[in-house]
């Protein structure tokens, strides 16, 4: 215990960095991520477009199950080494269930809705916008909740392949074999886990329709 | 004419959903289309406001063609009812019927102004503007269903099966309620069914359809009375001359004699009097607005003796009631006199079983004199 202490005060400002690297990292994957795959769950979901959406759902749900290491190794691969490679393998990860889940809220609204909604002369915009994604909130933020806990995860990984960040501090506590390291980069890891997600379950809250929350 | 179908047809890949259909639609009469399941109502219907475009032919409103109109503004002067979940979940009652004022950018207060006037057309309370449609039974949402759809005051109302999924008492209801507000609005409407009844007591006209071809399209009495073909008559089912009663409402049968009535602190003494007087089993117990509240009943003893009895929950029928309904609400409570009420239980008179009984014998010698 005392040693933790120790470690921490003599390099605060190297865990200052490592967090702010870590987070940096975190922030602009999931930010991407979550631009990127909403944008596309839209798009092939967009009117005509169905069986491309369905056929996306499919191949995403599959996709679960690949583990972020294999992800972080191709890109290493194909890409290779710095913080850019990183951001590209955190991207690709968790996009898989931000796709799924925008691609499956927006599926799942009954196509009478949509028809009420067109009938009543909204254009395809509005429908969009007014209807289709208040409606697939929850789901869609369910995503995004998934995806910024595997980015925090994986943020760790991808220091391998030279994200920085608390990686970069746990792998040094391991090659110098001092636990005190490891647990301090581990501790700050899972506390940034807990805080983002928090604020995330607080965001869903405020933003899904008061009309959703009601259950019979 | 306010809406006219020139040869209209539709094809979907090879298949033919509807077939050269002509078809001229007045304004202010509910026309009703039935016909079996896939025979291209639902398709008719969604060509008028161009949810579907038809294969060849011409829609016109007001003598011109729908195609020359932006699609959108189109469907916002039009009102559109579906079965079911047509309300907006994530929307409140209120939001639900604003949707089309908003889009055509109404200020707020008249809004509120309108969706208060319409909850009340629809016989819904003002407080249930904040409700969510999850929070409403089937019937309340259809109701707030139709609010939204005459939210902007389109001159034409589309319905597709609007109470398809109401239980028959609730439909029942729905029915009376929905004649009571088109007697206000008078909107050109047009409504797909799948029960006959439904068509012969809402409609003014009843289109008939069968795979894709208008069979046979006229005023409802002239269907029952006339149909065209087997087909026609095999929809209308062997009952006719009952059915024949269906079209009549229990509002043209209303008599103001063979009861009194009375306010709810008058004196027993001298309505006991007054009753013996008019000969008179019925009392009836009106609030100062002249709605019902209860009535009362005079019964004799065994012993001879007549006793008052009070009754605050009776048996009613509504004005909209055909006399089908009225008879059979009769056969139920075993009362051979009914107090006939509004929409808004705004006491109307009676209606007496010899009177029906009269109509079904004409209705009777009717059909047999055309021979069928
Ligand atoms: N979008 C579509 N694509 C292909 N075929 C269609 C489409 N919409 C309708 N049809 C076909 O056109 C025919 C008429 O359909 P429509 O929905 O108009 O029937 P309907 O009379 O409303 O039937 P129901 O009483 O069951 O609602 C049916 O055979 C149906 O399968
Ligand atoms: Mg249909």
């Amino acid at each position: 215990m005392a040693k933790i202490l120790t470690y921490f005060l003599q390099n605060q400002a190297r865990i200052l960095t490592s967090t702010w690297e870590h987070f940096y990292l975190f922030a602009v994957s999931t930010f991407l991520s979550v631009v990127i795959g909403i944008f596309t769950g839209i798009f092939v979901t967009g009117e005509g477009r169905e069986r491309i959406g369905r056929i996306l759902l499919t191949i995403t749900g599959a996709a679960q199950a690949v583990p972020s290491m294999a992800v972080v190794a191709l890109v290493f691969i194909f890409v290779g080494i710095g913080f850019a490679p990183a951001v590209i393998a955190l991207v690709i990860y968790s996009l898989v269930p931000i796709i799924f889940n925008t691609t499956s809220g927006l599926l799942s609204i009954s196509p009478k809705l949509i028809e009420a909604a067109k009938g009543t002369g909204l254009t395809n915009l509005q429908i969009l916008w007014r209807i289709k994604l208040p409606i697939a909130v929850p789901v869609i933020m369910a995503g995004i909740r998934s995806a910024a806990t595997i980015n925090i995860g994986t943020a760790t990984v991808a220091a391998v392949i030279g994200g920085g960040g608390l990686g970069d501090l746990i792998y040094t506590g391991l090659k110098l074999q001092r636990t005190e390291i490891i647990i301090i980069g581990t501790f700050l890891a899972a506390f940034i886990a807990i805080l983002v997600d928090i604020l995330i379950a607080q965001a869903e809250k405020v933003i899904t329709p008061k009309g959703l929350k009601i259950s019979r | 004419m306010l809406i006219e179908l020139k040869n209209i047809t539709k094809k979907f890949d090879k298949q033919t959903a509807v077939k050269d259909l002509n078809m001229k639609i007045e304004k202010g009469s509910i026309t009703m289309f039935i016909g079996p399941s896939g025979c291209g109502k639902t398709t008719t219907l969604k060509m008028i406001n161009r949810l579907i475009e038809p294969t060849s032919g011409d829609i016109l409103i007001h003598g011109k063609s729908v195609v020359d109109m932006e699609a959108v503004k189109l469907r916002r002067s039009i009102g559109y009812v579906i079965q079911e979940i047509g309300l907006f979940p994530h929307f409140s009652v209120y939001e639900n019927i604003a949707v089309v004022p908003r889009l055509l950018n109404w200020e707020e207060k008249r809004i509120k102004e309108r969706v208060d006037e319409l909850l009340h057309l629809v016989t819904l309370d003002p407080s249930y503007a904040q409700k969510y449609p999850m929070q409403l039974s089937g019937g309340e949402q259809q109701r707030v269903g139709l609010a939204r759809a005459l939210a902007a005051d389109p001159e034409i109302l589309l319905m597709d099966e609007p109470f398809g999924a109401i239980d028959p008492i609730n439909r029942l209801k729905l029915h009376d309620s929905f004649l009571e507000i088109q007697e206000e609005i008078k909107k050109t409407i047009i409504f797909v069914t799948h029960d006959i009844n439904e068509a012969i007591k809402l409609g003014d006209k009843i289109a008939i359809m069968n795979k894709g071809t208008l069979v046979q399209y006229d005023e409802t009495d002239e269907i029952l009375h006339n149909p065209k073909n087997e087909f026609v008559e095999n929809l209308l089912g062997r009952d006719r001359s009952l059915k024949a009663l269906s079209l009549e409402k229990t509002k043209g049968f209303v008599t103001h004699e063979g009861y009194v009535i009375t306010g709810p602190n008058d004196d027993q003494g001298s309505l006991r009097e007054k009753m013996k007087k008019t000969r008179s089993e019925q009392a009836f117990i009106l609030d100062e607005n002249g709605r019902l509240l209860g009535r009362k009943i005079l019964v004799t003893k065994k012993t001879g003796k007549q006793e008052m009895i009070q009754d605050s929950n009776p048996v009613v029928v509504d004005r909209n009631n055909n006399l089908v309904e009225a008879l059979s609400k009769m056969l139920e409570s075993g009362e051979h006199q009914l107090p006939v009420v509004s929409g808004r239980g705004k006491f109307m008179g009676v209606i007496n079983l010899s009177h029906i009984f009269a109509e079904v014998t004409a209705a009777e010698a009717k059909n047999t004199i055309k021979g069928a």
